[in-house]
């Protein structure tokens, strides 16, 4: 699972470098590497990739890892609040439903990153994840 | 013309008198604080004449006999040589005095508002460039062979567009008080600028809060994609290709990089060899001759560059339906419609008017600020 994190993060940051990580638009588009420390199911690694249509922001959590799909997600510009909710699985296929709580910070830069905290059924710890 | 393209009219000549031209690249605001001024006397050390801003250094003696050196900082090159000053109008050893805003970082930097020799005890580097004197009557808009208006020159003279009536955005008639670079009098009329989605006029408001100090035109030389190449001081020039059927539109504050609209009749297709260009600053452009006025459609814009002065927010769903109209030889009316359903919750429009300047486009390259 490890090797295939890092494959997926080191793919990621490839294609980033040929991309560039430039972004005015929605504050949360685009991609985010960070951690969820504790998380015994998933590893303390994760990837964030989030995108905004319009109306409502989607995303995947380790797309091609763990492949852990958002079912909510907002942002309250008064303040940056970030809520993120998804649900996978855990090493025995049950459900795990996860919430990760945090706000912007850096909100101007390309790399801004959401600091806070995850929870679960089974487990909760900090969160901090930056936009690459 | 109806009553909300009159007051819009009337709003973009207001905002002509207010703010007469977007003499900086980057808000002035943005790196000064008007609170934090000083009056200085020195000795020039140097003058470093380069875009997007000038700088003068200058040794200044405190008062216990140690020596400081500022950075007085200018407008543009092109500004500068506009209003009749050169690189070596100061030379090193020259007594100055200088006024103006310090840096708000507590750096020794100061914007220099008012700058004078001492040796003639005359004012130096100020901008005195002005829009060409219209004449008394209008000279009629030259055409071509298809009997369709020239956005471009009709000789061998040359010229460009520029001095636009206003360097800011804002939807018609909404009237909110600005300055050039688009910094508001009062950041609680953001929501009166347009009509944002909540986030997007969160992070025009944070923005606004910041002094527009994180512009990437400024910090990162990113391209005045957009509405904005018609908000640059250094103007734009059409360059009409009716072998081809396209129109390039260089742009005089983007690094001499160019837009090109297609009038072939193709889709949003993009350039032939792909966007390897980057021509997704300046979008997929086709366009079209309603009458006079020739109306541009694009879309395909990154997310890469702020789209206006004044930092409003836009995302990849951007498309503008530009109608430019050349009223008189000397006149570019520009109207645009932004739609843009990603950062705003309905469409909405803008207008202002250019002046036509005889002679080539200025040569301008933006150098990165970052460091």
């Amino acid at each position: 699972m490890k090797r295939l994190w890092l494959t997926a993060a080191a793919l990621l940051g490839l294609g980033l470098l040929a991309s560039g990580g430039a972004q005015e638009g929605h504050p949360l588009k685009g991609s985010w590497l960070g951690e969820w420390s504790g998380n015994t199911d998933n590893g303390d690694n994760i990837l964030l990739i989030l995108d905004w249509d319009g109306k409502a922001i989607t995303g995947m959590i380790n797309p091609g890892t763990d492949n852990i799909p958002l079912t909510r997600a907002s942002l309250d510009p008064n303040g940056w609040a970030v809520k993120l909710e998804a649900e996978g699985k855990d090493k025995d296929g049950s459900a795990v439903r996860y919430v990760i709580e945090g706000k912007i910070e850096n909100l101007e830069l390309p790399n801004r990153s959401i600091n806070g905290t995850w929870s679960s059924n089974k487990g909760r710890g900090a969160f901090m994840a930056s936009r690459q | 013309m109806n009553v909300r393209s009159a007051a819009h009219w009337c709003f973009g000549f207001g905002a002509a008198i207010m703010a007469p031209l977007a003499a900086a690249h980057h808000a002035i605001v943005a790196k000064f604080d008007e609170a934090k001024r000083t009056e200085l006397r020195g000795i020039v050390t140097g003058v470093d004449w380069r875009n997007p801003h000038v700088h003068v250094f200058t040794n200044v003696e405190r008062a216990d006999g140690s020596v400081e050196n500022w950075a007085v900082e200018l407008e543009s090159t092109v500004l500068l040589k506009r209003s009749g000053w050169e690189h070596d109008t100061l030379k090193p050893g020259d007594a100055i005095s200088v006024s103006g805003p310090t840096a708000r970082d507590g750096s020794r930097q100061v914007w220099g508002e008012r700058l004078v020799s001492a040796a003639t005890n005359r004012q130096v580097y100020n901008v005195t460039d002005s829009a060409p004197e219209r004449p008394r009557s209008p000279r009629p808009a030259p055409r071509g062979a298809d009997g369709k208006p020239l956005l471009g020159a009709a000789d061998a003279k040359g010229g460009y567009w520029a001095y636009p009536t206003s360097t800011v955005l804002q939807q018609s008639g909404a009237n909110v008080r600005m300055d050039k670079d688009g910094v508001l009098a009062r950041i609680s009329d953001a929501p009166r600028v347009a009509p944002f989605q909540p986030w997007a006029l969160g992070l025009y408001q944070h923005r606004q809060q910041r002094h527009l100090a994180d512009d990437p035109g400024f910090l990162n030389c990113k391209n005045p994609g957009a509405v904005r190449q018609l908000q640059t001081p250094n103007g734009v020039q059409f360059v009409e290709d009716s072998a081809r059927q396209r129109v390039f539109v260089l742009i005089g504050g983007g690094n001499r990089n160019y837009r090109i609209i297609y009038m072939d009749g193709r889709d949003q297709q993009g350039q032939v060899q792909g966007d390897d260009d980057n021509p997704l600053y300046y979008g997929r452009a086709v366009a079209h001759w309603e009458n006079d006025t020739f109306v541009v459609n694009s879309t395909g814009f990154n997310e890469d560059f702020w789209f206006t002065n004044g930092g409003l927010p836009h995302t990849d769903r951007l498309s503008l339906v530009e109608r430019f109209t050349r009223t008189d030889y000397d006149t570019l009316r520009y109207e645009v419609t932004i739609d843009d359903p990603g950062a705003y919750t309905q469409p909405w429009s803008s207008g202002w008017e250019l002046k036509w300047v005889e002679g080539e486009l200025p040569v301008y390259f933006c150098q990165d600020n970052r460091s």
